[in-house]
């Protein structure tokens, strides 16, 4: 009953996050565009204060660059996000060990470890523009993810091992 | 897999249907066809006790080693 409400609880939470990640993401395309066609000025308060202004004088190249990584990687985590509800909608607490589920936490291990490739990939190029004397204060979390795809990964190889297990039990009269 | 099972085989001595044998181990109809086509992996010791019990007979009557 409790694990139940609890599920709920974290479903919901999911679901704000998702929500949210996708209002972000469409917000950074959103100003994206608007400082590429209509006025650069947007690129002062690209995302909740985020000023990429400084990039954007410098080089038009370089801000394209740092907002799609920004927004690809706002990307991602909406559709792992969105996985982890997928995750939520196709659990049974009465029959939790299944194919379906292994497969679906060995995606988000998958798609988490790409987060933090994306990431890595973003730090350096913004190490770079950084070399060149231009303030970039964005944290592009790639630990983090890296982090939580190796976490999820085992839990994932748990989970298969629990698959084996339960389908051996259910084969046995 | 090496091990058959050969319930069949002493069902038709004992002229017991699946459904009488199912009734008198206490086993549902899937389980004992899981059991009877060789798709069960594991087999408990409480219900080949039963088995042999009912169908009087030797556990190697019913399960057989084949290389």
């Amino acid at each position: 009953m409790k694990t139940n409400v609890i599920m709920k609880i974290m479903n919901i939470i999911f679901w704000i996050v998702f929500i949210g990640l996708c209002i972000k993401t469409g917000a950074l395309l959103v100003s994206f565009f608007v400082t590429l066609f209509i006025n650069s000025n947007g690129a002062e308060d690209t995302y909740m204060g985020l000023d990429l202004l400084d990039i954007y004088s410098f080089s038009v190249e370089y801000y394209i660059g740092v907002a799609s990584f920004l927004i690809a990687i706002t990307a991602m985590k909406a559709y792992l996000a969105y996985l982890v509800i997928k995750l939520f909608m196709k659990f049974n607490l009465n029959y939790p060990f299944n194919e379906k589920t292994a497969l679906l936490i060995t995606q988000m291990s998958h798609f988490a470890l790409s987060i933090g490739v994306v990431a890595i990939i973003a730090e350096n190029y913004g190490n770079s523009i950084m070399r060149q004397g231009i303030t970039l204060q964005i944290d592009w979390g790639a630990e983090q993810f890296l982090f939580f795809a190796g976490i999820i990964y085992i839990i994932a190889l748990v989970f298969k091992k629990g698959v084996e297990i339960q389908s051996e039990n259910e084969l046995t009269i | 897999m090496p091990i058959v099972v050969n319930l069949d085989v002493m069902m038709a001595k004992r002229k017991m249907s699946l459904n009488e044998l199912s009734e008198k181990v206490g086993l549902t109809l899937s389980n004992l066809s899981i059991l009877k086509t060789g798709k069960a992996k594991a087999v408990r010791f409480s219900t080949l006790e039963a088995i042999c019990e009912v169908l009087e007979c030797q556990p190697g009557d019913i399960l057989e080693y084949v290389d």
